[in-house]
């Protein structure tokens, strides 16, 4: 019992750890050198790439449609749908399908990967500009706002809890699926995972770490970025 | 020059020839075609054995993420101070991505089912607790205090008061546990877990067809868990909801 | 830009609805029906009616939140037709029963939001929102709050506040008041009648409560089922005269009694009782007793004011006794309102109360026979006191 908790697990981790920081000479593929930092960090610039290219562009297209049904206080049923639709699709078809559609690539794939941002962006600012107080909306109207002034002064700042669970939820299932990009000739972190008689065991636990570590950091900042962003007088209780 | 010529007349000549000769020599897997309805019709078996795994896959994780995301709600519910903590610890296992935690999972379990029903069941893990709290919290006070004053039980309020005013949010997050499980299921052929993803990544990428029903299966699978869910959740409240997008 | 006429620097213009109405698709009758009425300027006009009777769209026509499908509505000479939504509703005041306060924006920036939008100086603009505070007496204090942290009332006043920024020429306000306890609801109509005499602004104001709308409207509009106009007048005409059931069952079986909530005692003439002093002798006592209006004589003091009524028994002997048989019971003062002093010469239980001046001389005597009286006279015409300056708190 004592001899699996300790050696064999411990000893990954370090393995892992130095595969991050030193390139080695693989002992599974004969000869060829893989790890070290230069590797690792080229694979997470290409995640990052990949990951923010998908998420903005899913952003592009979704927010605008969302804000403005939110806005209008119409197809809500088209929204819930595309929410619901988007959680069930296969993310290893989808990028497997995508890459044989339409090319394999970056720009391909970002569109693979905006396809999976776009429904929890769509419905979140939805449902975070509908679910606003109207009393709120009614006054800023009544006072002279035009319908953009409204959406923009009002119904945005009121809705950035509702909105930013949408931008996490489409970033998680973006770096998630960003993770396999390898089967279509993308090479990111997954890369050391997937491959493992190319890396190793030490390889693809010091990508699964490093991968891990990338979601977190990306989930972490977008959390801060939302305390920033709420109005002081949203988090405030009662006196 | 002139050879393109004389390959584009023959080809003008023979189109027609060299065409059938195309169809019947080369089969249909190894053309662009989108979906060769010949081949789905003759393999169809072949997804047979990957689509109970992945139903297997889904089942066991989504029961024992549910079992254990309520248990810790409940215990939360009666302790507030545990659902910051909670909530960030669930989150944490929400975020990493599966096709990561199946992998650091390799040292402790090895390739295998095991691994990626751990992983399965970590990810349901926020997305259930975090609709329970909610289903909670959207009880209204009004009737938790009507009930204390009448004399039922903390335990009792809980059971017959609380927890049948929560349902409809906790129904909506095994929903969205239940869909996005399936979906992402098919990544546990990554390691070694089987489910819809293996004939994916056996098949290769240029082999739309197989991409087509493999990923179609789980859509549907997916989808149809969602409806029905849904439409248990309406038969067991029927009193008038506002259901929030989860 | 507004134009030349609504920058009247009076700060109040009139409104004018004519044949204003609203149908909704797909509804047989109206919303409101052919509305056509004016409001001089600076008078507060009270919308009021049952459920569904259409005072809220009826006042929506007129800052466009709800749009005309017929008629015109004019503010000053002109129409509201003719102006950008938007615009028009940055001169308008506009307040609403749930409040509406931005959460996310401080209270000076809640206040500030119009002149915000017609671009003001950002000096200016936290120099008026500090000047609205007073006036709508919050602590100045309050400005770097968030609407969270102010009670219900509190916000309302903000609402207020909020609406008066821009100097307005009109103020819309929806059941304003309507949200809060009726403690505070008290307080609040006497404080913004009391902003009203200051600041003279004309106002729309929308209720169901017919009290309320008596209280403060200087006119009244009800209306009915459908949208239709029953009834335009002030509140004095409508409870002397009411123009069908429709308003009589509205107003209420009571009319009687909320026409004196209008009046103070001294609106109506008083009887005289014959006055007797200390020590006076008591024949010229009873000599004043003969036709006198009230057959007891009132014992008062060297500067007239009441001590105490005399009985038979009193004027038994040669002078007029120190101490009063009866004593003196309700002491009314004649800027009370008529309302309170019946309900006091009926706990009083005596058939008569003195009235006294504001130096607590004796003026007159007032009885529930004189009151009764006055309401039953054809001819009885109420002094027209406008809102701000009837009797109320």
């Amino acid at each position: 019992m004592i001899a699996l908790i300790s050696s064999p697990r411990l000893a990954s981790i370090q393995g892992a750890i130095e595969f991050i920081f030193t390139p080695q000479t693989s002992n599974v593929t004969g000869g060829k050198t893989v790890g070290g930092i230069h590797q690792v960090l080229e694979l997470l610039v290409n995640q990052l790439e990949l990951t923010i290219f998908a998420l903005a562009l899913s952003m592009i297209v979704a927010l605008p449609i969302g804000l403005y049904l939110g806005h209008r206080g119409t197809g809500e049923l088209f929204a819930t749908v595309i929410g619901n639709a988007g959680r069930a699709i296969p993310e290893l078809a989808l990028i497997a399908f995508m890459a044989a559609l339409i090319g394999v690539g970056v720009l391909n794939l970002t569109i693979a990967l905006a396809v999976l941002g776009i429904p929890p962006l769509l419905t979140n600012s939805f449902v975070g500009i509908h679910q606003v107080d109207r009393s709120a909306v009614d006054a800023a109207r009544g006072m002279g706002m035009t319908e953009f002034e409204i959406l923009r002064k009002v119904e945005i700042p009121l809705a950035i809890p509702t909105l930013f669970a949408g931008i996490r939820s489409a970033t998680i299932a973006i770096v998630a699926t960003a993770t396999i990009a390898p089967i279509a000739g993308v090479l990111t972190l997954g890369d050391f995972i997937i491959n493992q008689n190319v890396y190793g065991d030490d390889g693809v636990l010091a990508g699964a770490i490093m991968v891990a570590l990338l979601a977190l950091t990306l989930e972490f900042g977008l959390a801060a970025l939302q305390r920033r962003l709420t109005s002081k007088g949203l988090k405030l209780s009662p006196a | 020059m002139a050879s393109a010529i004389a390959l584009a007349a023959v080809g003008e000549v023979g189109k027609g020839f060299i065409h059938e000769r195309t169809s019947e020599t080369l089969p249909c897997q190894a053309t662009n075609k989108l979906f060769c309805w010949d081949w789905a019709g003759e393999h169809i078996n072949r997804y047979e054995t990957p689509t109970l795994q992945h139903l297997e896959l889904v089942a066991i994780s989504v029961v024992i993420g549910f079992v254990i995301a309520f248990a810790l709600a409940l215990l939360a519910h009666r302790h507030q101070w545990l659902q910051p903590p909670l909530l960030a610890g669930t989150g944490v296992l929400y975020t990493i991505p599966s096709v990561a935690f199946f992998f650091l999972l390799l040292p402790l379990t090895g390739r295998g089912m095991d691994t990626a029903i751990i992983a399965l069941s970590a990810y349901t893990l926020q997305i259930i607790f975090r609709n329970t709290m909610i289903g909670f919290a959207n009880v209204p006070r009004a009737v938790v205090d009507a009930a204390r004053g009448m004399g039922q039980t903390d335990r009792q309020i809980l059971w017959r008061v609380e927890l049948p005013l929560a349902m409809p949010e906790i129904f909506a997050g095994l929903q969205v546990a239940t869909v996005s499980t399936v979906a992402i299921a098919t990544l546990a052929a990554f390691a070694g877990g089987g489910g819809l993803g293996e004939p994916i990544l056996k098949g290769g990428i240029s082999f739309k067809t197989n991409l087509i029903i493999a990923g179609g299966i789980a859509f549907l699978i997916a989808v149809s868990l969602g409806l029905i869910l849904f439409a248990v959740q309406r038969f067991l409240t029927p009193w008038r909801r506002v259901r929030q997008a989860g | 830009m507004p134009s030349d006429e609504l920058t009247q620097k009076a700060g109040a213009s009139p409104v004018r609805y004519s044949g204003a109405t609203k149908r909704y698709p797909g509804s047989a009758k109206a919303a409101v029906e052919d509305l056509t009425l004016e409001v001089p300027a600076g008078e507060i006009c009270v919308l009021v009616g049952p459920s569904g009777c259409g005072k809220t769209t009826a006042m929506r026509m007129v800052n466009r939140t709800v749009e005309m499908t017929e008629g015109d509505i004019f503010i000053g000479e002109q129409s509201v037709r003719d102006r950008n939504p938007a615009q028009l509703r940055r001169e308008i005041g506009y307040v609403i029963q749930q409040i509406g306060l931005f959460p996310h924006r401080t209270i000076a920036e809640n206040i500030g939001a119009v002149p915000q939008l017609l671009g003001w100086k950002k000096e200016r603009a936290a120099a008026r929102g500090a000047e609205l505070l007073a006036l709508v007496g919050l602590d100045p204090d309050l400005a770097d709050r968030y609407p969270a942290q102010l009670s219900g009332g509190q916000q309302q006043r903000v609402g207020v506040a909020r609406a008066l920024a821009a100097d307005p020429l009109v103020m819309l306000m929806d059941e304003p008041f309507g949200a809060i306890d009726p403690i505070n609801r008290e307080r609040l109509q006497n404080e913004f009648l009391r902003l009203q005499a200051e600041i003279g602004k004309t106002v729309l104001f929308v209720t169901h409560d017919i009290d309320e709308a008596i209280k403060m409207g200087d006119r009244i509009a009800i209306m009915r089922e459908g949208g239709k106009l029953a009834q335009y007048a002030t509140p004095a005409e409508l409870l002397m005269d009411p123009a069908d059931e429709f308003v009589e069952d509205f107003v209420g079986a009571d009319r009687a009694l909320k026409r004196l909530a209008l009046m103070r005692v001294s609106d109506i003439d008083l009887w005289e009782a014959p006055l007797a002093y200390v020590g006076q002798a008591t024949g010229e006592v009873r000599a004043k007793l003969e036709g006198a209006e009230v057959p007891y004589p009132l014992l008062v003091d060297s500067e007239r004011r009441p001590l105490g009524w005399l009985s038979g028994r009193d004027l038994a002997g040669e002078q007029v006794p120190a101490r009063p048989d009866s004593p003196l019971g309700p002491l009314l003062d004649r800027d009370d309102v008529m309302r309170d002093a019946l309900a006091d010469l009926l706990q009083g239980e005596s058939q008569y109360a003195a009235v006294v001046d504001h130096e607590g001389r004796i003026d007159g005597v007032l009885s529930v026979e004189i009151i009764s009286e006055f309401l039953a006279s054809p001819e009885a015409k109420t002094e027209e006191h406008s809102a701000t300056e009837r009797p109320h708190g």
